[in-house]
């Protein structure tokens, strides 16, 4: 066995991990700071270009060795594991939650609140988009105020997007362009966005991702990173309750343990990783799992259910420019407490739906050459608009992550298995949810001239959350506020995982808030 | 060194040279060797005619050059949420060629234009073939060569009559302005 000591052991190298790491570097120079991930560290930005275009050719991965082969599960779980995370593949959107989203209880009778205040979150939100870099535009409505301007001036919009805008608010709808950790200027030693289509692996780098916040922090030597090294279990002291060691093991050792001896433990490692290594590490005093008294471990997995209109357009416009840009509206954000409850986004993309090459014309006629081209032509002569809309819904105790028996790694460990479930109250308002978002996407189509070609629901949970969630009360969350778990002084979780509920837009500057917040807490008690 | 040795490195040192021909052939599978009309005539025939003679041909080689980059069990990218790992297949290349040996004495074989195309849509029809893909699925050559070229970013800015340029990087500036029209006055 090998054995390590630091006095922060983070586990999980992520989005979470690597700005915890960085602003506790930063504000406690003097802890040392370990980060072990089980994938691999993918510091090949110069690549980048290639990956992206054997991606567009053939379908191949755009991060190569992204994953670990047995390290799976059920339900909706990324495959990425690797230093970085699934931000490594992020697209950038950067909105934020908003007040509603932590007050739920005592607004409106639903879920739970927060155990913290807008006004408490709000600086550290700002925080966030000033390390990862953040372009963007103040949002017309005044419950959207910052105490800090944007970083980054706004990203410009397409033609395409200067049309889809016009068209869109004419059904009473403001829209402005989606805050997104892309630069618009040269930001933090990474170049200005070259729109390349492909925001999900970005060839230039001005599309944030984690690991260059890991290759900064290695090379001022302010770090340590174990990647490649899978944890398997956290060790609780025989008497006490605080954990003494994380135990894991290097791919390319597997018969050689390696233990992590840390003053402090910081679980990072997503939605989905995070509850799953404290169920695994049960033990006689915590037969559930650590940090499980309350029986609340890998309970209220959350997220948001998400509505998609395709809705033709009497003008035309050319996709292929930047078709991951949205605009966004957050005149749905809120919702009066004596209204029925609805919440949701409005985001809107240019689309190619309906508007690529097609084998069969309307008779069912194979086309080939000029007539194929000109079908298509004809098509394309009016433009379609993607609307996506993430509405607000709230997890029943029973939207878990459980251990998978059936599916094990090559150590024996079995695997999670998520099943999201809606509380009663979210299944119940869903029909009228439903209702009034397609009442919208109708008003935008009669508005603006158009109609909606197709509406779809997604049938799963997008930007997954929870499994961890904080509070106040041990008896029903596992961690507070700042992260530390109600049941071990030294055991903390950061990131997606502590969200009592997924909010009703992309989660990623709330995650990112959350952990900076824990950092500086965790910096100033060490 | 063993004679298939110096062969394997000598394809090794070529499949990474930049000469589309060169890397067909380090590849390989020699695709499409000795179907190269048939390639030629099949490009013509699925093809927009103003491509011409000579565009329709350098498509039947670009078609030939991404066979010669495929990678057989490469990892595909991920749905997402999707914790599984998929791999590509096999390199259509031989599949490809057996079918372009058909086609040559059957569904190409006519002078006639619309002969030709008329026997490829009984073809696509016998293999189950009903639409095209963003990316050629390796079933069958037909459907994947006009897979691969209608997905293309020409193809693309003829159907729009536009140079939009799809998936190509541009200043921020740039892609505020219409693209320019492709519509001769």
């Amino acid at each position: 066995m090998r054995r390590v000591e630091t006095d922060v052991c983070i586990i999980g190298g992520g989005i979470s991990a690597a700005l915890l790491a960085e602003k506790l570097s930063e504000k406690a120079p003097q802890l040392s700071v370990v980060v072990v991930e089980a994938g691999r560290r993918l510091f090949d930005a110069e690549n980048r270009l290639e990956y992206r275009r054997r991606s567009i050719a053939y379908d191949e991965n755009q991060w190569p060795g992204d994953f670990i082969e047995d390290q799976g599960g059920e339900g909706v779980i990324s495959r990425t594991m690797a230093v970085g995370g699934s931000a490594m593949h992020w697209q950038g959107h950067a909105n934020r939650f908003s007040e509603e989203d932590l007050r739920l209880k005592s607004m409106y009778g639903l879920a739970t609140d927060w155990p913290l205040s807008w006004s408490e979150l709000e600086p550290w939100l700002g925080d966030a988009e000033r390390r990862i870099g953040v372009a963007g535009e103040a949002s017309p409505h005044r419950e959207d105020a910052r105490s800090s301007p944007y970083p980054m001036p706004p990203m410009p919009l397409t033609y395409n997007l200067e049309r889809i805008k016009v068209w869109a608010e004419k059904a009473g709808l403001p829209f402005y362009g989606c805050p997104v950790a892309r630069n618009t200027v040269p930001y933090d030693g990474r170049s200005q966005c070259k729109r390349c289509n492909t925001c999900t692996v970005c060839p230039t780098g001005a599309r944030y991702s984690p690991d260059y916040t890991f290759k900064k922090l290695l090379t001022g030597r302010q770090i340590d990173l174990h990647d490649r090294v899978l944890i398997r279990r956290l060790v609780m002291h025989e008497t006490r309750t605080d954990i003494v060691a994380a135990v894991g093991y290097h791919a390319d050792r597997p018969g050689e343990s390696v233990e992590y001896r840390a003053r402090t433990f910081v679980l990072a490692a997503g939605y989905a990783w995070s509850p799953h290594l404290l169920l695994l590490s049960a033990n006689s005093r915590f037969p559930n799992g650590l940090a499980n008294r309350s029986d609340a471990v890998g309970r209220y997995m959350t997220g948001h259910r998400f509505t998609t209109a395709n809705i033709e357009l009497e003008e035309k416009l050319y996709p292929g420019m930047n078709a991951p840009y949205p605009l966004i509206s957050r005149q749905h954000f809120r919702c009066a407490p004596s209204a029925p409850y609805a919440r949701f986004d409005v985001q809107i993309f240019e689309s190619e739906s309906g508007r690529r090459p097609r084998l069969k014309g309307e008779g069912g006629k194979v086309l080939f050459g000029d007539d194929l081209l000109r079908d298509w032509s004809a098509r394309a002569a009016r433009g379609v608009a993607r609307v996506r809309m993430y509405s607000d819904t709230h997890p029943s105790p029973d939207s878990r992550l459980t251990l998978d028996a059936g599916t094990r790694n090559r150590h024996g460990d079995p695997m999670p298995r998520i099943v999201h479930k809606l509380d009663a109250a979210s299944e119940a308002r869903e029909p009228a949810t439903q209702a009034q978002i397609r009442s919208i996407y109708d008003a935008m189509a009669r508005a603006g001239g158009g109609r909606v070609l197709s509406v779809s629901v997604a049938d799963y949970q997008d930007h997954p959350a929870g499994g961890c969630r904080m509070g106040t009360d041990p008896a029903s969350s596992v961690c507070d506020s700042y992260g530390r778990t109600h049941d071990h002084p030294n055991l903390f979780v950061v990131g997606a995982p502590t969200l009592p509920t997924g909010g009703c837009t992309n989660g990623t500057i709330t995650f990112a808030g959350l952990t900076l917040r824990s950092a500086d807490h965790l910096a100033s008690t060490l | 060194m063993r004679r298939r040795t110096l062969i394997q490195s000598v394809a090794g040192l070529a499949a990474i040279l930049p000469i589309p021909r060169v890397r067909a052939w380090a590849a390989g599978t020699a695709f499409p060797g000795a179907q190269e009309d048939t390639l030629r005539t099949l490009a013509a025939t699925v093809l927009p005619s103003s491509l011409g003679t000579a565009g329709t041909n350098e498509v039947a080689a670009e078609f030939a050059d991404w066979i010669a980059g495929y990678r057989a069990g490469a990892e595909m990218s991920p749905g997402y949420g999707t914790p599984r790992v998929r791999y590509k297949g096999i390199s259509p290349a031989a599949l490809f060629q057996r079918q372009l040996q058909a086609l040559a004495t059957g569904a190409l074989a006519s002078n006639d234009l619309a002969v030709r195309r008329q026997q490829l849509a009984v073809e696509l029809e016998r293999a189950g073939i009903t639409d095209l893909s963003t990316v050629p699925r390796g079933e069958h050559v037909v459907a994947d060569l006009m897979s691969f070229w209608f997905a293309s970013p020409t193809a693309h800015d003829m159907a729009y009559q536009a140079a939009i340029g799809k998936d190509r990087c541009r200043t921020l500036e740039a892609s505020a302005q219409m693209p320019t029209s492709l519509v001769k006055e």
